[in-house]
This record gives C-alpha cells, sequence and structure tokens, in this order.
C-alpha cells in the first residue's frame, strides 16, 4: 500500500536489479535492512534517506514497508514478541516503545548513536528523554505529532471572524457561526470537526487534548505511578463542549464526513490535527485558502523515535546508521517541506520551509509558556484509551446528556474506576 | 386459459423475480467495480450514480504502478492452490480410510477430529502462531499452510461418499486379484471420487482463498501478504480515496468470481453427490 | 495376516493426516485452554499462573460483554435471516430448475460467498454511507429519512448482519438446492394428485422434511456467526475522514487484548468462551433434531 513517488519506484528498482547483480557475485554481503512504519505518507522520505545512503553501504537493500498506524502496533507486537528475522528499523511513540524495552525486546542503541542522541546540540533535553530508559539509550529521534487548529479563512471571512478562536468559549461561538446548514437546519458544513467515532484510542486521544485546553489530563503522575484524572471541572468542560456540539448547538453530527479529508474538501470550517495536514493538503487541495493556529494552552506532542532490531550485527549496524542518516539536515527539511511531520533535530534551519508555508508557525513558533504534553510510558496506556473511547463514543452519541451536568459527571465517575482498575492492575495505580 | 400455459406464465413470474433478486445479489459488487471507474470527484456527488460519467482507468493504473498487487494475487493463489492440494489429498486419504476400515481406534480418533471441525479457527490461531514462530515459518506460504493443511468437512464428505458409491465388492474383487491397497485406492477410489474431490478442491480454494483473520497475523512483510491482508492495509491507510480501494478490491475480485463461475458446475454436483441427507 | 495388511495399510494412510490434526488443531486448542488460566503478556518470559481469575474478570468486563452481546445478536440475526431467505430462494430455484437460467440462479447467489472479504465489505460500506451511499439516496428519493447506518448504535449492528447475511446465503441455498434434490419424489407427486398447489407443498411438505438440512445450516451460519471479525474491523476503519461506530465483537475484541493490550492468557480465556458458546449451540441443535427424530 506504499504510494511511493516515481523517484522512489526508480530508485528501488535499480537498487533491485543492482541487489540481484550482487547476489550473484557476492551474495553474502547484501544485506536488507526492512523499515516499518506506522505513517505510509513517509515511504518517500525513507526512500530518499536510502538513497542518500547507497555510497556508503552499496551492499544495502532497504526494504520500506509502512503501513496504517493500528495494523504498524499489531506487527510490531507480533515481530517483537517473536523475534524478527531481519535487522528492522522501527517507527514507534516513545511511550509505545517503553514496554518492549523494559521487557528486553528492543535493544539499546550503539555508543556511537547514543553519543550522537546525548549530544545537546542535535536534540533538546525533551526528545532526548523520550528515546531514554534509565539513562540508557534506546532510540533515535525523528519526527514528532503535535497539533494546532487548522481553519478555513474563506469561510471565517464569509462568517464575518477575524483572525482565529483563542479560547474555548471562542471555539463554541466559531463553531456556531460557521456551521452551514440547510433549510431544515441540518447542518451541511460542520463549524468544527470533532473525532466522534471509530475504533481504537484516537478519540481519547483527542479528547484529552481538548482537555488540556481547559487545563487537565487524563492521566496524572503521582510519582512513578498514575490514577486518571478526568472526572473533574476539565473533564466535565470538554464532556460538555462536545456533547454541546452534538446535541446542543448541533454544529456537527457523528456521521459528517470528519477530519483532514472533509477539511480539504471543504465540508467542515476547523479541525485540530498535526502537522502532516499541511503536506496532505497541499497535495490534495492545493487551492484551498487555510491557515493554522495555536491552541489556547497547549498542545500533545508525541514524539516518534526509530529502534532497531533483529539481524546479523552488521545488518543491525547498518540499521542504526539509516536512523542517524534519517536525521540529516538535508533529508529532515525535505521531510518538513513534503510530507508536512516536525522533525525533532535541533539545529537545523527550517525557516526555507516555513516562510514558504506560514501555516507552520503554529507548530514551531511557540510562546514560552505553550505547555506541551505527551502520552505516558506506561504498559497500559493503549488499553486505557480505548476503553475510555468507548465510554466517550458512548456519550457523544447520547442526546440525553446535553445540559445534564451531573450525568455527565457520574459517567466519568464510572469511567475513572475503570481506568484506574486497569492502572491498578498493571501496578502502577497512585493511591 | 390451459393449465399448461398457466403453468408457463407462473414460471415466467418465477423468471422475472429470480432474476431480480440475483440481480439484487449481485449489486453491491456491481457498484464497486462501476466504482473503480469512477474520478474521485464523482465518488462525491449526491445521489450517487451507479455507472460512473466520465469512466476513468487513472485508479487501475495507479493501484497496479503503487502497489504490488500482482505479487500478492500470485501469493493468495499459491497459497489457495496449495492449501487446496493438501486438503483434497489428506481428505481424500483419511474419508476413504474412515470409510471403508472398520478398525475401532481409527474411528475414535475421526469421531474426536470431526468435532474440531465446530470449533472456530480464531479460537486456537494464537496458540498457532506462536507454533510457526518457533518453525521460522513466518510471513512465508508455509507458514499460512500450516493453519490450512486438513479440513474436518472434507474428511466427512470424502467419507459419505465412498460409503454410498463405492461398494464393498468392487474392492473385495480388486483384492483377489491380488492389488494392492494403495493400487486400489489410486486406481479405482479416486476416479470413483472425482465428482466429490473436485467439489472439495473448490471449496478448499475458496477457503484459503478468502482467509483473513490467520494471514493478517501470519504476515507482515509487504511482499509476502495475500490480497487479502494487502487490501485490508490498503484501506487502512486510505480510507479516504474509495475510487482507488473499490479499483483495487474489483481487479481482485473479478478473476477469482471467474474462476468460480467456471467450476461452478463441478463444485454444485459435487455438494449434490455428497449425499448430505445424513 | 490379510486384516493386518489391511490394517497397516489403513494405519499408513491415515498416520499423515491424523498428525497434522494433532499438530495445528489439537495442541493449539489444548493450549488455548491452558493459557487461559495464565496471565501472560506476550513479551515477557514468564507466565503467571492466575487459576479461573481471568474468566471471572471477564463477567465483569464490560467491553467483553458487550462483544459477547454484539457477537451473539449478529449471529443470531443472520441465521434468522440467513434459514427463511435461502430455503425459499432453494425452493423457488429448484422448481426452475430445468429453466435455462438454472445455472446463472445458482452462480448469482453463490458469488457473494466466494468474493474476499475486503472486497465484500468495501462495497457495503459505501452503500451504507450515510453521505454519499445509495442506500440514501434510495431512501431520500422514496421520501424517507436518510439514515446514519453506520454510526447508529443499532443500525451498525444490522449492517453487519445485512453482510453477514448476505455473504452466508448462497452457501446455504446450495445446500438446501441438495436437500431438495434429494427429496423423495412421490411424496410431492402424491400431494399433487390431491390438490395441493407449490406454495402448500412447500410449507407443508418441504419445510418438515429438510429439517435436517435447517439444522446443518442453522450450525453452519450459527459459528461463522460467532467468528464474525472482518466485517467489523473494515466498515469501521478509524483511519481519518471515514469512521463509522465500531461493533465490538468477541474475535476482535480478542484479538485486541492479544496484541494491543498484552493480555494473552485473558484473550484465551475469551476463547475458552467462545468455544464453549458454540460446543453448547451446537449441542443444542443436535439435540433438537434428535427430539424431532424421535417423534
Amino acid at each position: 500500500m506504499t504510494f511511493r513517488g516515481r523517484n522512489g519506484t526508480v530508485a528501488r528498482a535499480t537498487m533491485w536489479s543492482a541487489g540481484l547483480m550482487l547476489a550473484g557475485t557476492l551474495s553474502a554481503q547484501a544485506q536488507d535492512v526492512v523499515i516499518w512504519g506506522g505513517f505510509p505518507e513517509l515511504a518517500d522520505f525513507y526512500e530518499r534517506v536510502a538513497e542518500g545512503m547507497s555510497d556508503e553501504y552499496p551492499d544495502l537493500n532497504v526494504i520500506v514497508e509502512p503501513i496504517g498506524l493500528r495494523d504498524h502496533e499489531k506487527r510490531v507486537a507480533l515481530g517483537l514478541s517473536s523475534g524478527l528475522d531481519d535487522a528492522t528499523v522501527l517507527e514507534l511513540i516513545g511511550s509505545t516503545a517503553n514496554r518492549y524495552i523494559v521487557n528486553d525486546l528492543l535493544p539499546p542503541a550503539p555508543d556511537d548513536i547514543a553519543d550522537f542522541v546525548n549530544d545537546a546540540g542535535n536534540f533538546e533535553p525533551f526528545f532526548r528523554d523520550t528515546a531514554t530508559v534509565d539513562g540508557t539509550v534506546y532510540g533515535v529521534p525523528l519526527f514528532r505529532g503535535q497539533g494546532a487548529l487548522f481553519y478555513n479563512t474563506d469561510m471565517l471571512a464569509e462568517a464575518g471572524l477575524d483572525g482565529p478562536p483563542t479560547t474555548m468559549e471562542e471555539y463554541d461561538d466559531y463553531a456556531a457561526k460557521l456551521t452551514q446548514r440547510d433549510a431544515d437546519g441540518n447542518p451541511t458544513v460542520s463549524g468544527w470537526s470533532l473525532r466522534l467515532s471509530g475504533g481504537g484510542g484516537g478519540i481519547a486521544e483527542k479528547f484529552w487534548i481538548n482537555m488540556h485546553q481547559f487545563g487537565g489530563a487524563l492521566l496524572e503522575p503521582v510519582g512513578d505511578k498514575y490514577r486518571a484524572a478526568y472526572a473533574n471541572e476539565a473533564g466535565l468542560a470538554a464532556l460538555r463542549q462536545y456533547v454541546n456540539a452534538v446535541s446542543g448547538d448541533k454544529t456537527v453530527t457523528i456521521d459528517m464526513p470528519a477530519d483532514a479529508a472533509a477539511f480539504q474538501r471543504g465540508q467542515t470550517a476547523m479541525f485540530i490535527r498535526e502537522s502532516w495536514v499541511i503536506g496532505d493538503t497541499e497535495k490534495k487541495a492545493p487551492e484551498l485558502n487555510y491557515d493554522t493556529a495555536l491552541l489556547p494552552r497547549g498542545s500533545i506532542a508525541l514524539p516518534v523515535n526509530l529502534y532497531v532490531s533483529g539481524g546479523s550485527d552488521a545488518a543491525q549496524d547498518a540499521a542504526w546508521a539509516f536512523a542517524i542518516e534519517a536525521n540529516k539536515p538535508e533529508h529532515l527539511i525535505w521531510l518538513l517541506d513534503n510530507v508536512g511531520w516536525l522533525p525533532n533535530r535541533a539545529g537545523v534551519d527550517y525557516s526555507g520551509v516555513i516562510e514558504a508555508k506560514p501555516q507552520f508557525s503554529a507548530f514551531v513558533d511557540l510562546p514560552e509558556d505553550y505547555d506541551l504534553f505527551t502520552l505516558p510510558s506506561i504498559e497500559p496506556i493503549n488499553e486505557i484509551l480505548t476503553r475510555f473511547a468507548a465510554v466517550l463514543t458512548e456519550a457523544f452519541a447520547d442526546p440525553s446528556l446535553a445540559g445534564d451536568d451531573a450525568a455527565m459527571m457520574a459517567l466519568l465517575e464510572s469511567a475513572e474506576e475503570e481506568t484506574n482498575a486497569i492502572l491498578d492492575r498493571a501496578g502502577i495505580l497512585a493511591e | 386459459m390451459s393449465a399448461k400455459a398457466r403453468a408457463r406464465r407462473s414460471n415466467f413470474l418465477i423468471d422475472v423475480c429470480l432474476f431480480f433478486i440475483c440481480l439484487a445479489l449481485l449489486l453491491p459488487l456491481i457498484m464497486l467495480i462501476a466504482n473503480g471507474f469512477k474520478t474521485p470527484a464523482e465518488m462525491l456527488v449526491w445521489p450517487p450514480t451507479i455507472l460512473p460519467r466520465n469512466p476513468t482507468l487513472e485508479n487501475f493504473v495507479t493501484v497496479f504502478t503503487e502497489t504490488p498487487l500482482l505479487r500478492w494475487m500470485f501469493n493468495s493463489l499459491a497459497f489457495a492452490t496449495l492449501s487446496m492440494i493438501a486438503i483434497v489429498a489428506t481428505s481424500a486419504l483419511a474419508g476413504y480410510v474412515v470409510a471403508k476400515f472398520p478398525f475401532r481406534s481409527i474411528n475414535v480418533i475421526f469421531i474426536l477430529f470431526l468435532t474440531t471441525a465446530i470449533i472456530p479457527f480464531e479460537v486456537y490461531m494464537i496458540p498457532l502462531y506462536f507454533q510457526v514462530k518457533a518453525l521460522g515459518a513466518l510471513n512465508s506460504i508455509t507458514g499460512l499452510l500450516i493453519g490450512y493443511l486438513v479440513m474436518s468437512f472434507g474428511i466427512f464428505l470424502i467419507r459419505q461418499n465412498v460409503i454410498a458409491s463405492i461398494p464393498d465388492e468392487l474392492l473385495e474383487a480388486a483384492r483377489i486379484d491380488g492389488a494392492g491397497e494403495f493400487w486400489i485406492f489410486r486406481h479405482i477410489v479416486v476416479p470413483l471420487l472425482r465428482g466429490p474431490l473436485a467439489a472439495l478442491a473448490v471449496l478448499a480454494f475458496f477457503q484459503a482463498w478468502t482467509a483473513f483473520a490467520w494471514p493478517i497475523i501470519t504476515l507482515t512483510r509487504k511482499t509476502s501478504f495475500t490480497i487479502e491482508v494487502g487490501l485490508a492495509n490498503f484501506q487502512s491507510a486510505y480510507t479516504v480515496e474509495l475510487s482507488l480501494l473499490s479499483a483495487a478490491s474489483a481487479a481482485v475480485m473479478v478473476p477469482s468470481v471467474l474462476a468460480f463461475v467456471l467450476l461452478r458446475r463441478n463444485f454444485v454436483e459435487g455438494i449434490a453427490a455428497s449425499g448430505m441427507k445424513e | 495376516m490379510l486384516k493386518r495388511k489391511r490394517f497397516l495399510f489403513a494405519v499408513m494412510a491415515i498416520i499423515p493426516t491424523f498428525a497434522i490434526f494433532g499438530w495445528v488443531r489439537m495442541y493449539p486448542i489444548v493450549e488455548t485452554l491452558r493459557l487461559s488460566v495464565f496471565q501472560w503478556n506476550l513479551l515477557s518470559r514468564d507466565k503467571t499462573f492466575v487459576g479461573l481469575s481471568n474468566f471471572i474478570e471477564l463477567f465483569g468486563d464490560d467491553q467483553f460483554l458487550d462483544a459477547l452481546t454484539n457477537t451473539a445478536i449478529i449471529a443470531f440475526g443472520a441465521m434468522a435471516v440467513t434459514i427463511p431467505v435461502s430455503m425459499a430462494l432453494a425452493g423457488v430455484i429448484y422448481h426452475r430448475t430445468r429453466s435455462r437460467f438454472a445455472g446463472f440462479y445458482e452462480t448469482a447467489v453463490f458469488i457473494p460467498h466466494v468474493v474476499s472479504l475486503v472486497p465484500a465489505a468495501m462495497a457495503w460500506k459505501w452503500i451504507f454511507d450515510a453521505k454519499l451511499g445509495p442506500l440514501n439516496a434510495v431512501i431520500v428519493a422514496l421520501g424517507g429519512e436518510a439514515q446514519a447506518w453506520l454510526f447508529d448504535p443499532v443500525l451498525s449492528v444490522v449492517c453487519i448482519i445485512l453482510l453477514v447475511s448476505w455473504q452466508t446465503l448462497g452457501y446455504a441455498v446450495l445446500i438446501y438446492l441438495v436437500g431438495f434434490r434429494n427429496l423423495p419424489k412421490s411424496v410431492y407427486e402424491a400431494a399433487k394428485l390431491d390438490g395441493a398447489n407449490g406454495i402448500q407443498s412447500f410449507f407443508f411438505m418441504s419445510v418438515p422434511l429438510l429439517k435436517p438440512i435447517t439444522l446443518y445450516v442453522s450450525v453452519v451460519t450459527l459459528i461463522s456467526g460467532f467468528n464474525v471479525y472482518a466485517q467489523a474491523y473494515v466498515l469501521a476503519s478509524d483511519t481519518q475522514g471515514a469512521p463509522g461506530r465500531l461493533v465490538r465483537v468477541l474475535v476482535l475484541d480478542m484479538l485486541e487484548n492479544s496484541f494491543q493490550n498484552f493480555r494473552v492468557g485473558y484473550a484465551a480465556a475469551e476463547a475458552v468462551i467462545l468455544l464453549s458458546i458454540v460446543l453448547v449451540l451446537t449441542a443444542v441443535q443436535f439435540g433438537m433434531l434428535r427430539q424431532k427424530g424421535g417423534k
């Protein structure tokens, strides 16, 4: 399912034929390195990185295999628990990698790689730490998922709105004003597209981002333990906003087209998403007039690192070299410019891209007090999010909750019990 | 109106009804194929069009150039064919033996195995995964096959047919002529079972061809995907591009449907011959 | 001597099959039973024996109970749709056996059964699409109100039932056709002489006579209904833009518990419950048959 660019295809074909020729003569030296990613749009990027290595590693055969995130996580779990035959570069969110590391399923990075990661000139402490467990470096930081508000400037202008919303109250106002309706009053273009259905933990993650704007968090660390922290004012405010959007103001419906696709097709006026939308929109809707804005208080930042597992020592070395090559400024600038994910490496001059695409500024020009948060690195994080997501999906679709704070709070409280039970089972529930 | 004319008229009406029912059953697939020829813009038109207004081959070109769809089809074909061979061979032998060799020990084991037919594959799929892993057969057709080597229903089907269509006298006569047991199986039993074996072959082939849960956990290499896994990954990564997804689906669906249409007679007659009266 | 030789052949011929069965069926089934009393996170080397606590936890687990309910509704719903429709359809097709379209009918009805799950689910996903799908287009054209098929808690289950029935229908029709062909013709001729019309003989003779076939078909549809997975997976694929309500079903919950939540023992306990349900249902159905046969 890779949508490789023509360049990539040609490069790969060349590599294959080169590989075939080599296989005839020096079969022992040809090395396979497999790249497993969860973001199909990064395929071209990895192909470029592979090309960049071809001088130094002429026998290297890089196989880039990105698939959808949910399937990617499953194959990583299966692959690592049973052992990988080929040297594999794994693209993982730091919090996800943690459970493999504590179970000794991911090897620590070799010294030279660790030095590269530890070099303060390369990565800020926040990113270094997400690739480190107990002082040992296991991965190489690459990019991060960070959210901002995307808004359709034409629609805002039509609604007489000047500039993006800056507080959560304004989000509600804007959503109400931006919603377009048919003769019966049913919304045809949503004012603010929210993640309201689907499988997996995404719904809970998006809820957390909104809740963060009200000063809350789904999970609260106490020492090295955690407890659920959403049955409170912030949680209620976030849930109230969702329920009101669906059942009160009716600025969005559950079955409306949502997310980037809807935004690019003019079916929603605003939504919160990561920076890849910029690269995606450039490809799919280059005519769209839109801008981005900081979120009121801060955003999620999910750092993605590259880890290595499996294969011979020599192949592993090549795989680590791939992780370093991926962090070369020329590739990172290409990544930002063409794909839109935010590179984590410091000291690279991205200004050319940001000037050409001002939409990136809401992702990189962050004020001092902009509050970034990330998912905690705990084993049951996925289960917690998935189960809370199931509760949220039901709540969003329940019109009887509209205006009923007590019922919403009761719902959050019972969900909190479930979350705490999961934490307790994992032995990390804070008292 | 004569009774004959009335019967003819009612038959005509039945034919018309049946025709529409069949059409309704095929409609989803027809629409899927039609969607493969639509432009992305046309997919968003309301009300939806049934036949594409400006048919385009673009989707198919994109799908075939940018995914190893042919490779996936080949993998599926290889997997389904090998599984078919394994199932036909094991079922023929085992079905014949349990039907004609009334040894108690064998029958007890047979009944035990037959009961596993009702145990869903998904129940024991995870331990099986670790067995395949231990063999180092993940990401290979061998690994896939391990889940699809035998079929309880196949043994049962052959057993019923042997009982129904192969008289003991025939086998005894051959034995008196000095034929060896394997010779009898190969030259007398198998030819007589051609119909049911063909039916079983088609059934086994399509069982493997449409397998989903097992391949999706054993295959992680893009080059080793079967079409089901390839398409599932393709669709989860590109949910938005419905016309592309439809083109990919149509491209893999059409040959399998054609294959079935060609083999249908075998299949229906084989099942019919299987003496489902039991 | 002769008998021994035959026994030897029988054993030699059957050993490969039995060995494969033992290896790829019996062993993993037993292993599933064993894992269900352990706590194991898939990654670590040790498994902890926890007795029946996985099962106890399951019965307090809303998500599992939700999955169990959905799966049962889908399985019985699909059976309730499939049995009468396939029997009637097979009856009519049988009636037209000599029609030159008979082959076409059989093929058309059976094709959905041989189409891979993913393309089939994709086709239906579009049909059910609330904003773009032809189903709502037809409903609106007829003056009805568009429904959020894949999002409504009830309708999303109905969608899966329809999809599953559509896929099993062909197989059921085929088995019923075989049944019809094997029915004693003399009985029908006698009925015809007594003045029974086609519909009467269908209800008063075919339906009771086909009971064993109905039993077989219901076992098969129920079991495959309890294994529903790909349909739910594809209809609610949640990548951006086109999600739907995830109808949680047993196999999906099982796989999620094993490979996302890393609770293999817990998932094995779910598998054991799925296994028990299937066994009980099959036993009940065969019990019903025996009772009927006895009378």
